[in-house]
C-alpha cells in the first residue's frame, strides 16, 4: 500500500468539520514545462453534485492529469458530506450550496493548499454546483486568481411538484400544442427578462450574481464553459438557451476579462469524450493566455466569445 | 459479538493505492481497533461508482464504528485507481478482486460483500474459495443484466435531452455493440469484447444448496422498488437515503453468522 504513486499522491486535510481527503496530481519532471514556469499556480476542482472528487465519468481525474503534465498542480478535493470525506451532506444539499453553504470550508482549504504546496494562488475549476460554491469563494480571497466554470447556474432550483413537472416535459415533448406551449413560455420568459434584467425573476440568485459581480468586476480572469443545448437546435428559441450566462456576462462590467464558450455536443455533465477534451483544451489554452507572463503580470483581455444572449436553464424547462 | 457503536474509539479511514498488474487500485480502509471480522466491500460497475457511493461510505462507516474493519476499493480503471478503462475486462477486475482478498490477513473472518456487478466479482471469488461469508445486494443472474440496465437507465434519460434525429435507443446501442463497436455510457467507452464478456460472466449459484456445498454462509438481498432508491441512479439523488433498515438487517446477519464467541465460522445459512 502505498498514499503516493507516480504522479499522484493523496492528501488529508483537517478542517473544523473533519477530515477532507483529496487528490494531488503534481506536475512531473518529466513534462514539456517544468513546475516552476507556472509560478506555482495551482487548481482546485469543485465538483457538482453528486459527483465524488473523480467527477462525472471521471473526468475530473482527466482533467486534472492533463494540467498536471503542463506544469499544473492540480487538486480534487471531496467536500465533507461527499466523496471519502467526512460526514454526511447538509440537509437540503443544493440550496445550501446556491447559499454559499460551502464558502467558508473551500477558503479554509485553499488556505491550507497554499502554504502546504507553497502555491502562489489556485484556479477554481467549479462544475455545476461546484461552480457556485467557486463563485462564492473566488469574491472572498486574495489567493484565487482565476475561475473556470463548467455549466454555472445563476438561478434558484423552483420549488414544484416534481411529478406535475416531469409530465410537462413529456407533454412538451411529446405533442405538437405542448412544444408551441413552450415555446411561447420561453418568449414571454424571455421579453420579460430584456425588459427587466434577471432580477425581476423570483428565483434569480441575487447573493450569487452580487459576488460573481464582485469577482468578475476586479478583472480576475474567468472562464465559463456551457454545454450548448442538445434538443431543437435549429428552433430560434435557442437564443434565449442561456438567458442568465449572458446576463451575468453584462454584469460582469468593462474591466471584466470573462471569456465565455458554448460547447457542441458536451452534456450537462462533460464526462462524454467530446467534452472532456474540449474542456481540456479550452482550459489549458484560457490558462496559457491568462498566466503566461507570470503571476504578477495582468492577464490579457479575452474577448466574450459566447452567445450574446442566452437563457437560464430554469426558464428553458418547459 | 457487541453491536453498540464504538463511541470512544472512532474507526481512523486511511486512502491508499494497491498495487496490481499495471496499475493501482485505490483503496480505503475503516481501521478499528480490536476488530472482531473484516469486510471487503465490492462496489457497482463504473458509471454507477458515484451514483452509490454515499450509502456505500455510510455502511462502510456503520460496519467500522461495530468493530467490523472494512476494505472498499476503486474498480482497475474506475474512479480514482489508475488504468485505462476501455482496456479492462471482466477478468482483470476478478483478478482485482482476489488480490485484494489475498493481501488481508487471515486472522480475521471475511466477508465478501457485494452490489450490482460487485456481487458477481464477490460471488465468483467466494465459489473459488475466497472469504468465509458472502453478502450480496441486488445480483444481477450476469454481467450483460446489469450492463443492459444501465444502457437502458443511460439511453432512456438521454433520449430527454437529445434532439429527435439524434436519438438513441438502448437496443440501437446494443445493435452497435454486436456489431462491434464500441460505444460511449456515462463518459466511459464500452468496448464490443466487454459486451461479448459479460455474457458468459454469471453469478455463481448462490442458494441454499450451494451455501451447504461452500460449507459457508450466503446471504443475498434483493430490493424492491422503493428500497432501491437507496442506491439506484437518478431517483432523488440529492438527497439523503435512510437506509438503515437495509444497514441493520445486514449487519446483524453479518455478527450472526461471525460471532467470535461461537469460536469459528458459524455455518449458518440465511
Amino acid at each position: 500500500m502505498s498514499e503516493s504513486i507516480e504522479s499522484r499522491e493523496l492528501i488529508e486535510l483537517v478542517s473544523r468539520e473533519g477530515v477532507l481527503r483529496g487528490t494531488c496530481h503534481m506536475p512531473s519532471s518529466k513534462g514539456p514545462m517544468p513546475s516552476i514556469a507556472r509560478d506555482r499556480l495551482g487548481v482546485l476542482f469543485l465538483n457538482g453534485l453528486p459527483a465524488t472528487r473523480a467527477g462525472h465519468g471521471d473526468a475530473a481525474v482527466y482533467w486534472a492529469e492533463s494540467l498536471a503534465r503542463l506544469g499544473y498542480p492540480a487538486f480534487r478535493v471531496d467536500l465533507p458530506g461527499y466523496g471519502d470525506s467526512c460526514g454526511d451532506p447538509p440537509p437540503e444539499a443544493l440550496s445550501s450550496i446556491n447559499r454559499g453553504g460551502y464558502k467558508s470550508i473551500v477558503l479554509a482549504l485553499v488556505r491550507e493548499l497554499v502554504e502546504r504546496f507553497k502555491l502562489s494562488g489556485v484556479v477554481f475549476v467549479g462544475h455545476c454546483a461546484g461552480a457556485v460554491t467557486a463563485i462564492y469563494t473566488a469574491a472572498s480571497t486574495r489567493e484565487c486568481r482565476g475561475l473556470v466554470l463548467i455549466d454555472p447556474y445563476f438561478y434558484l432550483p423552483q420549488q414544484s411538484d416534481r411529478s406535475l413537472r416531469k409530465r410537462l416535459i413529456v407533454w412538451t415533448m411529446q405533442s405538437r400544442f405542448g412544444r408551441a406551449a413552450s415555446t411561447l413560455y420561453r418568449f414571454l420568459k424571455m421579453t420579460r427578462l430584456r425588459l427587466n434584467g434577471l432580477e425581476s425573476f423570483k428565483n434569480a440568485n441575487l447573493p450569487l450574481l452580487a459576488r460573481w459581480k464582485e469577482a468578475a468586476s476586479s478583472g480576475m480572469p474567468i472562464l465559463i464553459l456551457k454545454a450548448a443545448p442538445r434538443r431543437n437546435t435549429d428552433t430560434p428559441s435557442q437564443i434565449h438557451e442561456f438567458a442568465d450566462i449572458g446576463y451575468a456576462l453584462e454584469l460582469a462590467g468593462r474591466k471584466s476579462h470573462v471569456a465565455a464558450k458554448v460547447i457542441v455536443g458536451a452534456h450537462h455533465s462533460f464526462a462524454n469524450e467530446l467534452a472532456r477534451t474540449a474542456v481540456q483544451q479550452n482550459i489549458e489554452g484560457w490558462l496559457e493566455a491568462s498566466f503566461q507572463q507570470g503571476m504578477n503580470a495582468p492577464a490579457p483581455a479575452l474577448k466574450k466569445t459566447g452567445p450574446a444572449c442566452t437563457t437560464n436553464p430554469e426558464v428553458l424547462l418547459p | 459479538m457487541q453491536a453498540q457503536i464504538q463511541s470512544e474509539a472512532i474507526p481512523r479511514e486511511k486512502a491508499d493505492y494497491f498495487r496490481v498488474p499495471g496499475a493501482h487500485l485505490y483503496t480505503v480502509s475503516h481501521r478499528v481497533p480490536d476488530p472482531l471480522a473484516r469486510v471487503l466491500l465490492i462496489g457497482p460497475f463504473a458509471s454507477e461508482r458515484h451514483f452509490s457511493y454515499h450509502p456505500w461510505v455510510r455502511w462502510a462507516r456503520y460496519l467500522a464504528t461495530r468493530r467490523i474493519e472494512v476494505l472498499r476499493y476503486d474498480y482497475r480503471g474506475v474512479g480514482e485507481s489508475t488504468g485505462v478503462f476501455e482496456e479492462m475486462s471482466f477478468k482483470t477486475w476478478s483478478e482485482d478482486v482476489e488480490l485484494l482478498v489475498d493481501s488481508l490477513s487471515s486472522r480475521l473472518p471475511l466477508v465478501l460483500h457485494g452490489l450490482e456487478l460487485g456481487a458477481i466479482l464477490a460471488a465468483r471469488a467466494f465459489s473459488l474459495g475466497a472469504g468465509d461469508a458472502l453478502l450480496l445486494w441486488s445480483p444481477p443472474q450476469d454481467a450483460n443484466q446489469a450492463l443492459r440496465a444501465i444502457l437502458r437507465r443511460w439511453a432512456g434519460l438521454e433520449q430527454l435531452f437529445e434532439s429527435v434525429e439524434n436519438r438513441k435507443s438502448a437496443s440501437e446501442y446494443i445493435r452497435l455493440l454486436e456489431q462491434g463497436t464500441s460505444i460511449e455510457v456515462q463518459g466511459y467507452r464500452w468496448t464490443s469484447h466487454l459486451w461479448r464478456e459479460s455474457f458468459h460472466f454469471d453469478l455463481p449459484p448462490t442458494d441454499e444448496a450451494a451455501a451447504q456445498q461452500h460449507r459457508r454462509p450466503v446471504k443475498l438481498v434483493r430490493f424492491g422498488r422503493n428500497q432501491a432508491s437507496g442506491i439506484t441512479p437518478y431517483l432523488h439523488r440529492d438527497e439523503i437515503k435512510d437506509i438503515d433498515w437495509l444497514y441493520s438487517s445486514s449487519f446483524d446477519w453479518v455478527s450472526q453468522v461471525l460471532a467470535p464467541s461461537a469460536g469459528e465460522v458459524n455455518e449458518r445459512v440465511n
